[in-house]
């Protein structure tokens, strides 16, 4: 006779009598799942292609700048505040269109009242959402510095010493990262929370991105004795004169680039359109960041408290 | 007996809008259906418990503590909310794995809860389809999942069969009878429709006006009276008159004759009329309560 190869149960409900972790694990789990929603994971191939790209084109100029170095000797390539300069704009382009997934299919779909209702304040839930947001930014940031760093590193004639004069760029970049990433996280985020569906937040920060570059941009211009505009600012006098270096504030995605300028020391040597602002005392760009931020990151805490209510 | 939830003189005023002043009542284990016509207050008392509100005096209390300020008792509450509240891009395998974490489990723990649950419910071999492809039934399904995943104590259910067609009800209101009495998780079932609460529940409570107007248990209201309704194939009016000249108070309701019964020597005058008329008599049967008869006698 032959063994049966397997015999069915009826299990019935059993009840869970295993650990219950409570809001940590509510937080955590919150958290988890934006990361992977941010990844596209567990989604379908188009929710990956997004964060593909953004990884590509966040890594790209660090790999050319890199290869620069590497092949053409003697040559000052642009360094670790100008890969900021560069990725803060493709930053805020693909944070418009990632960030408004982590928040406006929750409310529009009604899973946040299932979220309200289990041991999570909404303050620990948009929480959880930004945070997953902001450490893969600063993740992507930091991966672009370090290839850039390696690539330098390797390329120098004498390593060595390229490590013991350059080592203050690693402690500036991992500073200068958090302040990009600070912005470019809470900015699309903060938008995401007024409206339910996502093209709408994409939008509006990449419209307020576009918007507020021409007005810096043309506020802090100026013009040779022919009448010609130029695009060195800080080579002529700005058209609007002393105030240029006010209008040059306006440029949203140059708020975290002033501060980050800073701590790497650049002042006005390489910094483009941040020339202007570089005349103003280091609190007045450093406080308009923190307001930016601060006051974004509140609107989206006061915002998600209003709507819990 | 063990009270799960308690409301205590709870009151909630919305701006001048009074949607519950000074209500009291606990809710016990077993089936309890809060029941009311719309704007009674059920969703503002159920928001309440699940602590999404602040009373504006009172309390509502759970497990004997207030939702609203301790938020880990949540952990042991299930809800279902009426409207839609799933995500469309995920399958409903990872979304109850998901939603099992928040309310506090651990991922391995989480997995295998999901899992089970989808079984009970019956969308065990549709769990890695994505929930934007399931039928309205079948999210019905996944909503009462997530309530119950992380096994509650109680579960606060908010209109349940709302959408469904009559075979997705009956298929629900199952659910929430096994729910009750199979997986002993306490139920508080929200409500206007009396079928729904008749079906299904041990208890009510019913709320009109933002006040308690009954509470009891369901026999207590669906007990029989002393009326007999007779069914008869045809000769209707004819037994009436036979009835009545044997001086039994009988009149037509609806379809039947609707009897007075003051003894039981009525039921051999009711024989003798119908074989004196030669009526072929279908059924014969008490009159029941229905639970709809205490919307109409509910003091305004």
């Amino acid at each position: 006779m032959t063994e049966p190869a397997g015999e069915l149960y009826d299990l019935g409900y059993a009840h869970y009598e295993g650990p219950r972790e409570g809001r940590m694990r509510a937080r955590k789990a919150v958290y988890s799942n934006g990361v992977r929603t941010v990844l596209g994971l567990g989604r379908g191939p188009l929710a990956k292609a997004l964060p593909m790209l953004l990884f590509g084109a966040a890594m790209a100029p660090a790999v050319i700048l890199a290869l620069v170095a590497s092949q053409v000797e003697g040559l000052d390539v642009p360094g670790h505040s100008a890969y900021y300069q560069i990725v803060s704009i493709i930053l805020i382009l693909f944070s418009a269109m990632i960030a408004p997934e982590l928040l406006c299919p929750d409310r529009r779909s009604g899973v946040l009242s299932l979220y309200l209702v289990r041991p999570l304040t909404s303050t620990d839930y948009v929480a959880g959402r930004w945070m997953a947001f902001f450490s893969i930014t600063l993740l992507l940031v930091y991966s672009g510095q370090v290839v850039l760093f390696a690539g330098f590193l390797l390329s120098a004639a004498a390593p060595l010493d390229y490590l013991r004069d350059h080592w203050l760029d690693v402690p500036r970049f991992l500073g200068a990262g958090i302040v990009v990433a600070l912005f470019t996280t809470t900015l699309p985020l903060a938008a995401s929370a007024f409206t339910l569906r996502r093209a709408y937040a994409a939008a509006f920060v990449i419209g307020v991105f576009i918007i507020s570059a021409a007005a810096g941009g043309i506020l802090t211009s100026c013009e040779d004795e022919d009448h010609e505009l130029l695009d060195t600012p800080g080579e002529c006098e700005p058209l609007t004169g002393e105030a240029a270096k006010w209008f040059g504030l306006l440029d949203m995605g140059k708020v975290p680039i002033h501060v980050s300028d800073m701590i790497f020391a650049v002042g006005d040597k390489d910094s483009g359109l941040s020339r202007e602002v570089a005349k103003l005392p280091d609190i007045v760009p450093i406080g308009w960041y923190l307001l930016l931020t601060g006051g974004l990151a509140l609107i989206l805490l006061w915002r998600y408290r209003r709507i819990a209510a | 007996m063990t009270v799960l939830l308690r409301a205590d003189g709870l009151t909630k005023h919305y701006g001048a809008t009074i949607a519950l002043e000074s209500v009291d009542f606990e809710v016990s284990r077993g089936i309890t259906g809060l029941l009311g016509p719309n704007g009674a207050g059920k969703s503002t008392a159920i928001k309440l418990f699940l602590g999404l509100l602040k009373p504006t005096a009172g309390s509502a209390e759970v497990l004997g503590e207030k939702p609203y300020d301790s938020i880990e008792v949540r952990g042991r509450l299930g809800y279902m909310p009426e409207d839609d509240c799933l995500p469309t891009a995920i399958t409903a395998s990872e979304f109850l794995t998901h939603m099992a974490q928040v309310s506090g489990l651990p991922p391995a723990h989480a997995r295998t809860r999901a899992a089970d649950m989808l079984r009970h419910v019956g969308v065990d071999e549709e769990r890695y389809r994505s929930l934007g492809e399931y039928s309205t039934g079948m999210k019905q399904r996944v909503k009462l999942a997530q309530a119950l995943v992380h096994d509650p104590i109680v579960v606060l259910l908010d209109e349940p069969t709302s959408g469904l067609d009559p075979g997705g009800r009956e298929e629900m209101l199952e659910l929430i009878r096994r729910t009750g009495k199979e997986f002993g998780i306490s139920v508080v079932l929200s409500s206007h429709l009396m079928g729904d609460v008749e079906a299904t529940c041990d208890n009510i409570i019913l709320l009109d006006g933002g006040h308690v107007a009954e509470e009891g248990t369901i026999s207590g209201y669906t007990r029989e009276t002393q009326t007999i309704l007779i069914d008869v194939d045809d000769k209707r009016d004819e037994l009436v008159a036979a009835l009545v000249r044997l001086g039994i108070n009988a009149t037509i309701d609806g379809h039947s004759i609707a009897v007075e019964q003051d003894s039981d020597e009525q039921f051999d005058e009711i024989r003798d009329a119908l074989v004196e008329v030669d009526a072929r008599l279908r059924r014969m049967t008490p009159r029941r309560h229905r639970l709809s008869d205490i919307f109409r006698s509910a003091p305004k």
